[in-house]
């Protein structure tokens, strides 16, 4: 009986979560809302110690823009990104899951700010999560 | 004919040494030279000898596709000048061209 | 005496650690995202408040280390728990705790002639290895990070617990766990089996007289990440009824827990303990805290 009444309210949740899929990129605010936080978080990226470093061979402007389509790809947006394969993209920065969260945690920041629920932020998490398999490379 | 085989003998090393010069290694996120003095006609292949996806631009002349670690891409200077060769993705990466 | 094991175990993992990581302080990389490494369950094992988990205790990332200290206390109706504690969590990968427990049997103890405020006390040493998955990064599949552990039990009562039935003071569990974030559903879930002989967590020792064999317990906790420093959940523990004087039930819980940054966490909650010592309906507050890194 008690077993039944932990599960019911997941069923619900889970129910709930499959009508919210598709409404992700409108409920983080469209293209303007994306490219909202992808520049608050690059801001984080540089002002953030742990990671700074891995930036200053990057073309700052170039990686905002492929983020913002990136972002909207994955938010279910109208756009295609034509950029490079991800592992290949950062295997030569030997990145740690260290990295990788603090990452995390600095968009986390950015989507604070543009003031997305702390739900909708982790759908958009979740797709970025297995990122880390072929991001992390040390 | 003799007297051809010594001259012919010259040119290999001469030939080696314009081999050489006209390929640029990208490693590290650099050019393996900072500046190279061409004559103008020649071509510079650059070979992607790195960890990281390169491509190169020079303003009004080139501005190639990704280059893939191990891949290598040939680009012509048909004018006179001083050129730089850059790399989108690098903004640090220069290599200084000068075609006479 | 008997030898401690695990502490042993423990001690040699750390001196040898060194030699993976790099400088000293460098290796308590603080990596992790907040909650990712649980708080403090019962018997010191990272986790609920009742359940193990498979998530690694500690804020140290596959490269590093993390540790922390706890402090829980259980004030029920007839008794009080206290439990206080240290663990480690290496490269993200095994973990190891320490918890000494004490139980207050207060106004019982007098009723079961052992004298007002009679205590118990429980020395129980864990381990802990991550077998496959991540919680955290497995968005993409339905693998759950699954961990395989034990906890060694020692208690210093073992005249009494003959006395009521109990057929050891020292007892040893062992469980398997499925951890799972459901990222997209901000839940976290963790289902446990354990394999035990303890009677009421072994504050009455292991085995009885009714039975004295191991039997197969689950726990179960479902976690609502409200915040990133904000959970509320419920958990669900069953016991095994070994001993003729003690029924024994389950025990379950509602807690909030608050994770002030990565080095402060406090967790509340409402339990209901069952039958504790010939006493039913203990329910009380539970309250827990965690410092570490």
């Amino acid at each position: 009986m008690k077993l039944l009444a932990l599960s019911a309210p997941l069923l619900v949740l889970f129910a709930l979560a499959a009508h919210a899929e598709d409404a992700l990129f409108a409920d983080m605010g469209g293209q303007a809302g994306i490219d909202r936080i992808v520049d608050a978080s690059v801001d984080n990226y540089l002002a953030d110690d742990r990671i700074k470093t891995i930036f200053d061979e990057s073309n700052i402007d170039r990686l905002r823009a492929e983020f913002k389509v990136q972002f909207c790809q994955i938010a279910g947006g109208p756009c295609q990104y034509k950029g490079h394969d991800m592992t290949m993209a950062h295997k030569g920065l030997h990145l740690t899951n260290a990295d990788f969260n603090a990452v995390v945690e600095d968009l986390q920041d950015a989507m604070d700010k543009a003031g997305l629920p702390f739900a909708t932020q982790n759908r958009f998490l979740a797709r970025l999560a297995p990122m880390q398999h072929q991001v992390v490379s040390r | 004919m003799k007297k051809l085989i010594p001259f012919l003998l010259l040119l290999v090393p001469v030939a080696a040494i314009a081999q050489d010069a006209r390929t640029i290694i990208q490693k590290g996120r650099r050019f393996s030279v900072p500046e190279i003095a061409i004559r103008r006609g020649e071509s510079l292949t650059f070979t992607n000898n790195d960890e990281f996806i390169h491509q190169i631009y020079v303003q009004d002349l080139f501005d190639t596709e990704e280059r893939m670690p191990g891949q290598n891409i040939t680009e012509a200077f048909p004018r006179a000048g001083t050129f730089d060769v850059r790399c989108h993705i690098h903004p640090k990466m220069k290599l200084v061209v000068r075609v006479n | 005496m008997r030898l401690p094991i695990p502490a042993l175990a423990m001690a040699a993992a750390l001196i040898c650690l060194p030699a993976h990581a790099q400088t000293s302080w460098d290796m308590f990389d603080g990596g992790k995202l907040l909650a990712t490494g649980g708080v403090s369950q019962v018997e010191g094992a990272g986790g609920g408040g009742l359940a193990n988990w498979a998530l690694i205790t500690g804020y140290g990332t596959r490269d590093g280390i993390g540790g922390n200290v706890h402090y829980t206390a259980v004030p029920l109706p007839d008794y009080s728990l206290q439990s206080a504690g240290v663990a480690v969590g290496l490269l993200d990968r095994l973990e190891l705790s320490y918890a000494w427990q004490e139980f207050d049997t207060k106004d019982v103890g007098t009723a079961l002639g052992l004298g007002r405020g009679f205590t118990f006390h429980q020395n129980i040493f864990g381990a802990k290895l991550k077998l496959i998955g991540d919680a955290v990064y497995d968005q993409d599949s339905w693998l759950p990070q699954i961990s395989v552990g034990l906890q060694h039990k020692e208690n210093d009562r073992a005249a009494v617990i003959a006395a009521v039935g109990g057929k050891n003071s020292v007892g040893t569990d062992y469980y398997i766990a499925a951890s799972k974030l459901f990222l997209a559903q901000s839940l976290l879930v963790n289902l446990t089996l354990r394999e035990t002989k303890a009677n009421q967590f072994g504050i009455l020792g292991f085995g009885g007289d009714k039975h004295n064999d191991y039997s197969t317990q689950f726990e179960g906790s479902a976690a609502y990440l409200v915040s990133r420093r904000f959970a509320v959940g419920a958990e669900l523990r069953t016991k095994p009824s070994n001993l003729g004087v003690a029924h024994e039930g389950a025990a379950w819980d509602l807690f909030a827990a608050y994770f002030f940054n990565k080095n402060l966490s406090l967790t509340a909650a409402y339990a209901d303990m069952g039958n504790l010592v010939i006493k039913n309906d203990q329910q009380g507050a539970y309250l827990s805290l965690q410092a570490g890194l």
